[in-house]
């Protein structure tokens, strides 16, 4: 081994110690009246090297009809990750989505026949369901290895090599994602409160068997 | 003025201003009547009209949310292009009962928007309803809204797919019809204009008047449209007015009067048949007080130009009868008092006139003995020669006046004067126990008072007079003698011609007396007077010879 050899070795080992190294990115989320946020995505965007290769082959995620509810209700995953949609109940389904990131329709459908979509452009999909309208799923499909979702006590950590990031935080009741530069470094153990302000859930409230045709 | 237009005045004022206090409170008491129905109706129009533009709103957004949940629909929304979207849209609102539709993105922006009559809608129209349905958090959006110079309602409802990705909805027009749907429902007249500048939207009144309403000073609330008066109201619709839009109900006063003022124009007709019968029974009741009043009038008259004759005959029952019985019995009065003032030129003594006046009818005749004078003037023919005549009546005059005061005093009566020649009674018409005396006694104080003028006119150098007297006692008839018109009263009998000729027997050279008295008279006599026998003689005209006397 040359000695050329030897330090370009030694820069690469440089240039990939920042990748080993992690920092973490603790939030709090709450809404205007200080309520815990749960189900928002928070994802960092490197703002000076580009986000590593996903990883090959494809993973894949399943979002399931169980009790003619999408389960989960928000799921975050990298771009290429593929999703099935198990149909766990009786009845059928039939999924679809207009979203401009992934438009798709699985028809009626029963188990687990139907086939994996695979999500390859980076968005928000909405996802739903034409035979009940309350059902609804939100995948949110990221450029970016760095993300979490917000959990019933609003807090969401990130961890993810120190630098410059573009923050976003989604959240199917925001306007729009809150966008947020940031600078990650080794000893970031602050933990960032953020207030969201949240407008109102104008999807269609599920009504209970019985209570379904009671129209006054 | 004269008393029948008097009340003539009287009567029609009186109607007249009857009729005129009922027009006056009946106009008055309607036109409230009126204008609390109208406010009621507009207190109601509000609520009216906000219900029908809900209702409608609740229809439009009915159609819509079915469209929103439509599946086709949504991948129609998401696959198609503007232009494919809005054909789709277009043959949608054939099915709808609107006049536009609208997909509007969730930002405001129009993804696209179709109109009935195909006119195209501008961009940005409905950002305001959908910024206020996410600040509001409402369950729809909506709100009027300009297309082009037309005012339209519009309801937007979300568009899940399965989040909110677009608004759709429906608009009416603000028109005439909506007018007339609200029109119906109220009973009120209405019209939708723009604020500024004024314009008519829709209406249900004639074109002319809303134009005329558009064009009226903003806070007059009771314009005169085309010379009709009308209330207005200003419907509260926060929808119209973010617009710069306004709704107003009016009503006709007049068109709610109209009933009133045919029942006021059938008063007035009413009203104007009272007046006529009034000013008819005004000019008999006026001509049945006046023309006996003038009747009673010129009956004065004549009475005062000494008619007494004449006789009132109104034949009435009324005070005016009474009034005309009561000038009759003044008129019979004043006729009798001029009878008896005949009575009372003979200078009769107060008690005797009171008599005359008390029982004037009683004086129709009766017998009775009474004493009777007569004194005849001598030697005046001489005396009144070279004189001219009202210088003989004076001195005629003074003759009787001296002659009759003789008598008067004696207690006798003048009954009458024939020339120059005196006829005078005693114990009558009031009877007396010494009338002979009374007439001896006349006798002497006529003789003196004859003595005491020739003194006079010997002074004057005038020739002196005499006289001769004649007297009888005798029972005689006493009344009042003589033609309807004209009484008298006298007494009539022989004895009264005897004592007449005993006067032409002083004339006698042999008996030498100036004085003759019969033998009644003499006998008759109380007091004592010297007296001369004559002897008895048998007058003119008699038969039976009477025994006279002369006075001493
Ligand atoms: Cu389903």
């Amino acid at each position: 081994m040359s000695p050329r050899r030897l330090l370009a070795l030694f820069l690469a080992g440089l240039l990939a110690l920042p990748a080993l190294r992690a920092a973490e990115h603790t939030l709090t989320l709450a809404d205007s009246r200080g309520r815990p946020v749960a189900d928002a995505v928070v994802s960092l965007h490197p703002l000076d090297q580009p986000a590593p290769p996903a990883a090959q082959p494809a993973p894949e995620i399943t979002i399931a009809q169980r009790d003619s509810e999408f389960v989960p209700l928000v799921t975050a995953v990298r771009v290429g990750t593929a999703v099935r949609f198990p149909n766990e109940d009786k009845i059928q389904h039939q999924v679809y989505s207009l979203s401009a990131a992934k438009r798709f329709e699985v028809p009626l459908h029963s188990g687990a026949t139907a086939p994996a979509i695979a999500l390859d452009q980076p968005g928000v999909v909405a996802v739903g369901c034409n035979i009940h309208d309350w059902m609804r799923s939100f995948v949110v499909v990221l450029d970016t290895p760095w993300f979490a979702i917000s959990g019933r006590d609003g807090v969401a950590r990130v961890s993810a090599p120190p630098g410059r990031y573009r923050r976003e935080i989604w959240h199917f009741r925001l306007a729009a994602p809150l966008v947020t530069e940031i600078t990650l470094t080794d000893d970031d153990a602050a933990t960032e409160a953020v207030s969201l302000t949240l407008r109102r859930d104008r999807h269609p409230a599920r009504r209970e068997p019985g209570a379904d045709a009671t129209y006054p | 003025m004269r008393f029948r237009l008097r009340v003539l005045l009287l009567f029609v004022s009186l109607v007249a201003a009857a009729l005129g206090v009922m027009l006056f409170v009946v106009n008055r008491s309607a036109e409230r009547e009126a204008v609390a129905e109208i406010e009621r109706r507009f207190a109601g129009a509000t609520d009216t009209f906000g219900q029908l533009v809900a209702r409608q709103n609740d229809q439009a957004a009915a159609f819509a949310s079915l469209l929103a949940a439509d599946y086709a629909f949504k991948r129609a929304f998401a696959d198609t292009d503007a232009i494919t979207l809005e054909s789709n849209l277009r043959s949608l609102l054939l099915r709808a009962d609107a006049h536009a539709i609208a997909v509007v993105m969730p930002d405001g922006a129009t993804r696209a928007a179709v109109r009935r009559d195909g006119r195209r809608v501008s961009e940005g129209l409905f950002s305001p309803l959908v910024a206020r349905a996410d600040e509001l958090e409402a369950d729809r959006a909506e709100g009027c809204v300009w297309l082009d110079d037309e005012l339209h309602e519009f309801v937007l409802v979300p568009l899940l797919a399965p989040e909110l990705v677009a608004w759709v909805g429906l608009g009416r027009r603000i028109d005439t019809d909506l007018a007339a749907d609200l029109s119906q429902r109220s009973g009120l007249e209405v019209v939708f204009g723009r604020v500024n500048p004024p314009r008519v939207l829709g209406s249900t009144l004639a074109p002319a008047l809303a134009e005329a309403f558009a064009a009226r000073p903003r806070d007059d609330t009771t314009p005169s449209l085309g010379g009709e008066r009308f209330l207005v109201a200003a419907i509260d619709l926060p929808d119209l007015a973010r617009a710069g839009a306004s709704a107003h109900v009016l009503a006709s006063l007049d068109a709610r009067l109209a009933p009133t003022r045919r029942l006021q124009a059938r008063l007035l007709l009413a009203g104007g048949l009272l007046l006529a019968g009034a000013l008819g029974a005004a000019v008999l009741f006026a001509r049945s007080l006046s023309r006996p009043v003038q009747a009673l009038a010129a009956h004065t008259r004549r009475i005062a130009a000494g008619d007494y004759a004449a006789r009132l005959d109104l034949r009435r029952r009324d005070e005016l009868g009474e009034l005309a019985s009561a000038f009759n019995a003044m008129s019979a009065g004043l006729a009798e008092r001029d009878r008896v003032r005949d009575l009372l030129d003979k200078n009769v003594s107060p008690e005797v006139a009171a008599r005359l006046l008390r029982d004037g009818h009683a004086l129709g005749g009766e017998e009775r003995e009474v004493t009777v004078l007569f004194c005849d003037l001598r030697g005046f023919t001489t005396l009144s020669e070279g004189l001219a005549p009202p210088e003989l009546v004076t001195l005629l005059n003074r003759y009787l006046d001296r002659m009759s005061a003789a008598v008067e005093e004696a207690g006798g009566i003048i009954d009458k004067y024939i020339g120059d020649e005196i006829m005078a009674l005693f114990g009558a018409p009031v009877a007396a126990a010494d009338s002979a005396d009374r007439a001896v006694r006349a006798a002497l104080a006529m003789r003196a008072a004859l003595a005491g003028l020739n003194r006079e006119l010997a002074a004057e150098g005038r020739p002196p007079l005499g006289f001769g007297v004649g007297i009888n006692t005798a029972r005689v008839v006493a009344g009042n003698i003589g033609s309807h018109r004209r009484l008298n009263y006298s007494v009539i009998g022989d004895g009264v011609n005897l004592a007449a000729r005993l006067q032409t027997l002083t004339r006698r050279e042999d008996y030498a007396a100036d004085v003759i008295l019969s033998e009644s008279t003499r006998a008759a006599l109380v007091s004592e007077f010297p007296l001369r026998d004559l002897g008895e003689v048998v007058v003119k005209g008699k038969t039976r010879a009477v025994r006279i006397h002369a006075l001493g």
